[in-house]
């Protein structure tokens, strides 16, 4: 049974993906009526496996079924062409954006790499284990979210100090916010 | 006028282009940083999806049960104990399920664990190690380091996919304008933006959920500790109180073996039909013993086990119940069987074993994309290429022939051999890397595990023959994975000497 719904679940996501395809591919102001048709089947196959498979259950497996039907209709157009031999002379310019050029220091670079990694990484936990401090609710579940907001924070911080050019901007945010965080977290003390 | 058509722009294709220059950078530099660890994670976590399967493939031969007294429980783990010798610290008894339909008991002494199988008169009938399927799923959870740095490294992995995963969003303006473009064989750079691109978007939910538990089940024990030295004087064993029940008081006193029968029946009675998943003992021979009995009910939910746990004199000392959790416990008890994909049945984990190949690949296809774009600017990295072509298709390598000598030498091959054989195939995957081209070593490295796997799914039913349509099934994908892999090491040689005659 649980087989079959999922089945169902994939053929829907391959069948929203088709829509949306036939919208992105239609003439400029036209397919709106497919692209709203694709996202509708996308939120209602999210939706009723809740009711029919559980409600926690249902959903996400709705999702990685879903994905997957996308996946496979967006791979059956898949378009082939020619290899393209390089071009003679100077480098080949692109039209898709090109990293960032910026002049840097080794210890800019080891700077930054300390704000990414062990520094992001203390200020996330500040921030999640002030969450479980003071948000009111059950202990358990305090600190499972202020648990799960760590690595949120962590990833967050770390894509924003490898691409911020303000490195010292970065530096005073992310130790503020570790001496912030951890600072009313111990004043208030965990209960 | 061109204020009106600037309103028009999708959101994505307002942002400025310098932020999307600087977040690329970014998003270049910490993906070439932890390339080659996602790679290993997200293939070898694509493959413990089917932990279950691969240990019935490893156990074929060996009784299937639907249930298990408590009478054979009892029978069977005094005959496990019996083949240590007694002195037995902790033991494990796996009751047969749908998805393992053998029943298990793992003893641990002096920190070694065993594990017998037991038919349904609990008579041990034969060993239950199982060691290519702890080979592969430790390899995912701490890379056969020492457990608690392995673990964490695994966990800031995690974290390093999660960002790449926010930075490549806010990296691509273009995300639906190209939302479903798959252009191959042209540029090369353009076909590796294209795969990648398109499989990141269109799977996104799954990599935010597994990059996101799995982060967080590995940085547990740092977070917990941080929490414990910040809130609770260093007492770390405060916050593992509210979520695990306590350790029974310590009485090291010999005693008989624990009588599980009443503790079976009380269980029985109280958890409403639900089915008894496993038992855990601690000092079953000791006075201060203690036995913790898990039940699952399939209804639908995520969080759907419960447990009860007795001391040596019947008390009831600890009770679990999913119906009363709250919301942090219910999440908590999620997160394995959501990072794994382990609920829905086997249709789940095809599913998740298809999206984590598509994430194995959107960490391999990224470096791809770096090293065509120094290529486009004539300022190749060849020797990175090599070595990308060698880490990338040396593991399918390391990790066939692990599955191969599980087969050949049977109850020979322990999980040490097999991380050796595996360390070793990494490393003379890497050596390639010294000399050849990269065109050389993925076809020279596609070629082998391919026939690795295929050697792997012939040899296993010769000399393990079994009647476990499962063990079968795991059989024939090897089978078809390594056709894959051959197939694509000819492609590969018909596509090169078309382009050397192209191209050059």
């Amino acid at each position: 049974m649980e087989a079959i719904l999922a089945l169902l679940l994939v053929a829907s996501g391959a069948f929203a993906a088709w829509l949306l395809r036939r919208a992105w591919r239609a003439k400029p102001g036209a397919g709106a009526g497919d692209k709203f048709a694709g996202w509708a089947i996308i939120v209602a196959s999210l939706v009723w496996p809740a009711f029919v498979m559980g409600p926690t259950l249902g959903p996400f497996v709705a999702l990685a079924a879903i994905s997957t039907g996308a996946l496979g209709l967006v791979s059956s157009g898949v378009t082939f062409r020619k290899a393209k031999a390089a071009r003679a002379g100077a480098g080949r310019d692109s039209l898709a954006p090109e990293p960032v050029e910026r002049p840097t220091t080794a210890w800019r670079t080891t700077l930054r790499w300390l704000l990414a990694g062990p520094i992001g990484m203390i200020a996330a936990m500040a921030i999640g284990i002030a969450y479980s401090v003071w948000v009111p609710g059950e202990p358990q579940t305090r600190l499972v979210i202020g648990g799960l907001t760590v690595p949120v924070v962590w990833g967050s911080a770390m894509a924003w100090t490898l691409a911020d050019s303000r490195i010292l901007r970065a530096t005073a945010v992310l130790v503020g916010t570790a001496i912030f965080g951890f600072g009313i977290s111990i004043l208030r003390g965990f209960a | 006028m061109s204020s009106t058509v600037t309103q028009r722009k999708p959101l994505l294709s307002r942002v400025p282009a310098d932020f999307v220059r600087a977040v690329l950078k970014g998003h270049s530099g910490l993906g070439l940083a932890f390339a080659a660890a996602i790679y290993l994670v997200c293939l070898t976590g694509s493959i413990a999806v089917f932990a279950h399967e691969f240990q019935r493939w490893e156990l074929a031969g060996t009784p299937r049960l639907e249930t298990l007294s408590p009478n054979a429980v009892q029978r069977a783990l005094a005959g496990a104990i019996e083949r240590v010798g007694g002195g037995v610290e902790h033991a494990y008894i796996t009751m047969p399920s749908p998805e393992l339909p053998q029943a298990l008991v793992a003893v641990e002494k002096d920190h070694v664990t065993r594990t017998f199988v037991a038919d349904a008169n609990g008579v041990i009938v034969a060993s239950g190690d199982t060691p290519w399927t702890e080979f592969i799923t430790r390899l995912h959870i701490n890379l056969h380091l020492p457990q608690s740095w392995g673990v964490f490294i695994v966990g800031l992995t995690g974290v390093a996919l999660l960002s790449s995963l926010i930075s490549g969003i806010l990296a691509h303006p273009r995300i639906f304008r190209d939302a479903f473009h798959v252009r191959m064989g042209g540029s090369r750079r353009l076909q590796e933006a294209d795969l990648h691109n398109r499989l990141g978007v269109w799977a996104m939910p799954f990599h935010v959920i597994v990059s996101l538990t799995g982060a967080l089940l590995g940085l547990t024990t740092i977070i917990v500790g941080v929490l414990g030295i910040a809130l609770f004087q260093g007492d770390v064993g405060k916050v593992y109180a509210l979520f695990i029940p306590q350790t029974p008081k310590d009485d090291p006193r010999p005693a008989p073996l624990l009588d599980l029968r009443p503790f079976f029946a009380q269980v029985e009675a109280r958890s409403g039909g639900a089915r008894i998943d496993m038992v855990m003992l601690e000092h079953p021979s000791e006075m201060g013993g203690a036995a913790l009995f898990y039940t699952e009910k399939d209804d639908g939910r995520l969080h759907n086990s419960d447990s009860y746990a007795f001391n040596r004199a019947g008390s009831l000392y600890h009770t679990y119940k999913a119906d009363d959790a709250v919301t942090g416990q219910k999440v908590l008890n999620s997160l394995g069987k959501l990072h794994f994909g382990w609920f829905g049945g086997g249709i789940v984990k095809i599913l998740y074993g298809l999206l984590g190949l598509a994430l194995t690949y959107l960490a391999a296809g990224g470096v791809l994309i770096w090293l065509a774009r120094r290529r486009d600017k004539r300022n190749p990295a060849p020797g990175f290429e090599r070595l990308w072509a060698a880490t990338i298709w040396g593991q399918p390598v390391a990790i066939g022939l692990a599955a191969l000598t599980v087969v050949l030498a049977g109850a020979a091959a322990s999980k040490m051999v097999l991380v050796t054989i595996w360390g070793i195939a990494t490393l003379v995957s890497l050596a390639l890397a010294i000399r050849t081209t990269p065109d050389m070593i993925a076809r020279a490295l596609k070629c082998v595990a391919g026939l690795a796997l295929i050697l792997t799914a012939l040899a296993h039913p010769l000399l393990r023959p079994s009647g476990d349509p499962v063990a079968w099934a795991v059989d024939a994908t090897l089978l078809v994975c390594g056709g894959l892999l051959l197939r694509l090491a000819k492609r590969q040689q018909s596509s090169s000497a078309y382009e050397d005659a192209v191209l050059t």
